[in-house]
């Protein structure tokens, strides 16, 4: 603990004391005496490439003594492919990065594309170490089936993510009350459907609606069903140490049976599988909608940018309805630990240095530097904490993508701080927030499995149609133009035929090996 | 024999040194095709690979017919197969003709600037990426404000949703295509149709054939030798249906109709970057196309004079 | 052609019922182009919440303010013109004297030559197998690797031969007599007389090559070349990603569609403009066929 302590003292005494580019400051994290570059293949969110000149990765050049040159390509619009073109050219940079690449890294990794980092972390990273035995379960989640860590992963801070939001001024119209569990709710969205809220005379309210529609399947949480286990959509998750999936469970089909009445009562947007990515502000903006699963911060924004527009208009957040059985579920969080970050790859001829680099990011100084940028030019030490200067918080551009442009808050591996983020959410938004995290409404979210070569082999195999079959079941059982009662027993056997109990036993060996 | 042989050789010697001319205009496209087209081909060998991007493509080890059965095994690929060939069929038998009729009747407008406004705008929206296409698709079709359903609801239908129903798919996709597409490949027609000899219609019209009459016996079988080398091209892709519009108007609820070979791949192959089991389906699609095309160009030959080779 | 006179009665209903149809067909594809149009000089707020189909509302310039101020859009402006016009110039030089020769039916194993081509219709190596292949010419990231390793396709090539095929030989013959060789032969006559078919064919140059985006994404690195399309692609992606991570971003000034909308208005003009003018070749063509009357 003094170790991990000490970097953030000193460094904390020099920033208070001197300015930042002091030597003294520097000195503390030089790696390298000679300047050391190395090569860095780090294409992210489709768009952006690694580019030493950032002030972010400048400044961790002045402080380390090692460049990282970019050397992916600033055209790509897709970082898969952009991921794919490198690996297949053959001579590997130095350092490899971008997001969701963790069953890549396990899979070359294995294959030799890339260094297993674990004795490096033990003889040459302290803070990486230390992290890792503070975090048992972010080492088991960045563990390959072969026992090696092969990448430093982007750690996410903060808990929530998405929450309900409904229409406040609507209820006080109606006077109804927000409501508390299933069969609250159920009567909430029927008098938004039959009592005019929006007061135009005409029955034109959509009561529920979602961006995506996946959003609609994740209201089977409120019948104790689950629609996911992580961050994305129709994934797998864990209850009591078992992998299992929430569409072969027996709540699923309560649940959709719920959800299937609900739509054909017109409580359920009747073009929610078609409207799309704008439904928000259509719905919104022509106040129509009244209930939604989205977002905190970006939707906590309409009622000030819609207040011309939609005169009383009063969205918020809400607390999940109790299912029948009293359980509060918000099933969307944040994940612990992301697929994203960086790995070296076996053509480095400076992994101790590197490895070094990757530690100094786990550093106070490090953190600091990739969560908020340059002190001093981006955010400066009030009370002890990093504060944004006012022209980061008021310039045009939301703060996080001015971040990706200085080379902060990208997907390398480290560590996020949420503080970042809270400066810059409204009042509703944290409002919401505190109340999801006070209520302990989130359910953790499951970081995935590293599957081996024979496991993956089984899921590719079967799971894709699996899938499909499901969802194509899914929206036939929604629209009504089947019914799940009758179709249950033979939508069971019909998923094993298609090699369900094969995958789900071939993910429960990983996880078994992986975490427990 | 050794003669014959000989004599063959320096036959073709002959020829080449009495036709160099044209031998030279030829060799810069035999070149680049087999520099940059035949060349890579080498790596349609992933498809018999389990391919590594980390190992390569002669580094990877080889699984024989391995993704082949693996694709073979599967309902839903065979399904996918079933419903390209209807898309594709269907889109032969609908939206094949319809740029030739535009052009016809493109050609029989005779009012030089509705003419030329005409054709510039039918060939506007091959410019409008699909994305928007189907954002208008889905607008215009949906249940509770798209213009279809308000004039169904008008004369007393009943409103439908109809990007759910997996009956109404392919007359969508099929439709919608046509609209944005038949524009622009009536230029190929319309150039064909410049090509016609006038004076044939001057003597058509002293012999007092009506304008339709010219269409059939002068204009048509003038540009027929276009229209059946399009016609066998559009054979070659009857197993191909691109996946980048499907997958804006499909859902799971219609992939009963709408899941095609190139959607199968896209959701199953390249989402995971299985560039192996994408050429093996790639290859197959195009052994069947080939398939096709050898056979129609067969016909072709023996009806007509055009074939593609 | 003062031929009015010489149509029948029926001929003008036909002429009246073929102008009607063309119309309603032409109105149902202006549509789109008009709702893009009207998108682009609309306010975000007004397109997003779904007022605008026809008209514009709220009208502002702010998305073309936006877009005509980044210079990257000039760049990529710039680059898609330099890819347009040389790429297509590069294909032609490539396709006409190909086309020309596979349609002579003394070519030697002139069947496997147009076999040869069209063979490629079907069987594509595939994205990786292409870009290592790129990579070993050494025309990674290069300007002319991009308007060379796009110069041809089957399609247009079969297409050109086949209009070739279609003069008939005495021209070949008349202008051999007089001495021609195969250079003159194809400058002098067979492209003065399938102009309409080489401007279709220069026109599908073009067209691939003003949509076109995928090529560049896979083989250029630098952000200094990149065509219009891929500048697309990259404002919809960061706009996107701002929409979905950031807080709310409904500015009443432009919004996502109004930026794109504005792209596509400002990209599609140059190759509309260029239309009429190719256009006009149709008719020269008959004129230039009429050799014969």
């Amino acid at each position: 603990m003094i170790k991990r302590l000490l970097p953030m003292l000193v460094a904390g005494i020099v920033s208070a004391s001197v300015p930042t580019t002091s030597a003294a400051a520097t000195d503390d994290y030089r790696i390298s005496e000679k300047p050391l570059e190395m090569t860095i293949h780090m294409h992210f969110r489709d768009k952006y490439a690694w580019d030493e000149n950032w002030p972010v990765a400048l400044k961790a050049a002045e402080m380390t003594g090692i460049t990282l040159k970019g050397v992916a390509s600033r055209v790509g619009t897709n970082s898969q492919e952009m991921f794919n073109l490198m690996m297949v050219a053959g001579d590997l940079p130095d350092v490899v990065g971008g997001d969701a690449l963790k069953d890549n890294f396990f899979k070359y990794g294995m294959e030799g594309a890339f260094l297993p980092l674990n004795d490096l972390i033990d003889e040459h990273a302290p803070h990486l170490k230390q992290m890792l035995a503070d975090n048992p379960s972010i080492r088991k989640a960045i563990t390959a089936p072969d026992g090696n860590i092969y990448y430093i992963p982007y750690i996410p801070d903060g808990k929530s993510a998405r929450g309900y939001f409904i229409r406040q001024d609507w209820l006080d119209t109606l006077g109804l009350k927000q409501p508390q569990n299933v069969d609250e709710l159920y009567e909430v969205l029927t008098a938004f459907r039959n009592k005019d809220p929006n007061g135009n005379g005409k029955m034109d309210e959509v009561p529920y609606f979602a961006r995506q529609w996946p959003e609609l399947i994740r209201l089977v949480t409120l019948w104790d069903a689950r629609s996911t286990g992580s961050d994305a959509y129709h994934e797998f998750y864990i209850k009591d140490d078992t992998v299992r999936y929430g569409y072969a469970d027996t709540e699923y089909r309560v649940a959709i049976r719920n959800l299937a009445k609900w739509y054909q009562e017109g409580l359920i947007d009747q073009e929610i599988f078609t409207r799309g990515a704008r439904s928000r502000e259509f719905l919104l903006g022509n106040d129509l909608g009244g209930m939604t699963h989205d977002w905190f911060a970006s939707t906590s924004g309409y009622n000030e940018s819609l207040a011309d527009k939609v005169p009383g208009i009063n969205l918020v957040p809400f607390a999940p309805p109790a299912s029948p059985t009293g359980v509060r579920m918000e099933e969307n969080g944040r994940i612990e630990v992301k697929p994203d970050g960086w790995a070296i790859s076996h053509a480095n001829e400076h992994p101790v240095e590197t490895i070094k680099y990757f530690d100094f990011v786990f550093t106070d100084t490090g953190r600091n530097l990739f969560n908020f940028g340059v002190e001093g030019e981006h955010w400066n030490m009030v009370d002890g904490k990093a504060k944004f200067t006012p022209e980061v918080l008021n310039s045009d551009k939301p703060v996080n993508a001015q971040m990706w442009e200085i080379g902060a808050q990208i997907p390398v591996g480290f560590h996020m701080d949420y503080s970042y983020e809270r400066q810059w959410t409204n009042d509703i938004a944290l409002a919401g927030i505190d109340m999801y995290e006070k209520g302990d409404y989130i359910i953790p979210q499951f970081s995935g499995i590293a599957m081996t070569v024979e496991e993956r082999k089984i899921y590719d195999k079967y799971w894709p149609n699996i899938l499909t079959y499901m969802l194509e079941t899914q929206q036939a059982w929604i629209l009504g133009s089947r019914d799940v009662d009758d179709d249950w027993d033979n939508y069971m056997k019909r998923i094993n035929d298609l090699g369900f109990e094969k995958v789900q036993a071939a993910l429960q060996s990983g996880y078994n090996r992986q975490y427990k | 024999m050794s003669s014959n042989i000989n004599n063959k050789i320096t036959g073709i010697g002959q020829i080449l040194r009495k036709d160099w001319q044209l031998y030279l205009l030829l060799a810069p496209m035999v070149i680049w095709f087999i520099v940059f087209l035949y060349t890579p081909m080498a790596g349609l060998q992933i498809a018999f690979k389990d391919f590594s991007l980390f190992k390569g493509i002669y580094g990877s080890t080889w699984v024989g017919f391995e993704h082949f059965q693996t694709l073979f095994n599967d309902e839903l690929f065979i399904r996918s197969i079933g419903n390209t060939f209807l898309i594709s069929l269907y889109s032969l038998v609908f939206a094949f003709p319809m740029p030739i009729i535009l052009a016809l009747m493109f050609n029989e407008l005779h009012h030089a600037m509705f003419k030329k406004t005409a054709q510039t705008i039918a060939y506007l929206p091959h410019f409008i990426s699909v994305v928007i296409v189907a954002g208008m698709v889905v607008s215009f079709l949906s249940p509770t404000t798209g213009i279809v359903n308000l004039v169904l609801d008008y004369f007393g239908f009943e409103k439908t949703y109809f990007l759910t129903n997996p009956d109404y798919f392919r007359p969508i996709f099929i439709g919608s295509t046509m609209w944005k597409e038949a524009g622009f490949e009536s230029i190929v027609y319309l150039a064909a149709i410049a090509g016609v000899n006038p004076s044939l219609y001057e003597s058509a019209r002293v012999d007092g054939a009506s304008r339709w009459q010219q269409i059939w016996r002068i204009t048509l079988p003038s540009i027929l030798p276009t229209i059946i080398i399009m016609l066998i091209i559009r054979i070659g892709n009857l197993v191909e249906v691109g996946f980048e519009y499907i997958i804006l108007l499909y859902q799971p609820a219609t992939f009963e109709t709408s899941d095609v070979i190139s959607t199968f791949i896209y959701r199953v192959g390249l989402q995971g970057s299985q560039y192996d089991i994408a050429t093996a389906a790639g290859l197959f699609n195009a052994v069947i196309a080939f398939i096709l095309v050898y056979s129609a160009n067969r016909i072709s030959r023996k009806l007509s004079s055009s074939s593609l080779w | 052609m003062s031929s009015f006179n010489l149509y029948s009665r029926g001929d003008k209903v036909f002429g009246i019922i073929n102008a009607t149809l063309l119309t309603l067909f032409v109105l149902s594809t202006l549509y789109p182009f008009i709702y893009i149009a009207a998108s682009s000089i609309s306010s975000g707020l007004a397109v997003t919440s779904g007022d605008v189909l026809l008209f514009p509302k709220d009208i502002t310039f702010a998305a073309y303010d936006r877009v005509l101020s980044d210079p990257v859009f000039w760049t990529s402006y710039a680059n898609t013109m330099f890819y347009t016009i040389f790429g297509t110039l590069v294909s032609l030089a490539i396709i006409i004297p190909g086309a020309y020769a596979l349609s002579r039916k003394r070519l030697l194993g002139r069947r496997y030559l147009n076999f040869f081509v069209a063979f490629t219709m079907w069987f594509h190596a595939g994205m990786i197998p292409f870009f290592l292949n790129i990579r070993d010419l050494g025309l990674l990231d290069s300007r002319i690797g991009i308007l060379i390793a796009f110069a041809c396709t089957a399609f247009n090539i079969i297409l050109l031969r086949n209009f070739f095929e279609s003069i008939p030989e005495s021209f070949e013959e008349a202008a051999k007599m007089d001495g021609a060789n195969e250079f003159t032969l194809l400058w002098k006559v067979y492209i003065p007389l399938s102009k309409p078919a080489l401007v279709t064919i220069a026109l599908f140059c073009i067209v691939a090559r003003w949509n076109g985006y995928f090529w560049a994404m896979v083989l250029l690195r630098d952000e200094d070349k990149i065509p219009l399309q891929v500048y697309l692609k990259k404002i919809i992606i960061e706009l996107n990603m701002d929409d979905q991570f950031a807080s709310s971003l409904i500015n009443s000034e432009y919004s996502f569609e109004t930026i794109v909308a504005a792209i596509i208005v400002a990209s599609i003009i140059p190759v509309l403009a260029v239309y009429p003018y190719l256009q006009k070749h149709f008719n020269k063509g008959i004129m230039m066929g009429g050799v014969k009357e």
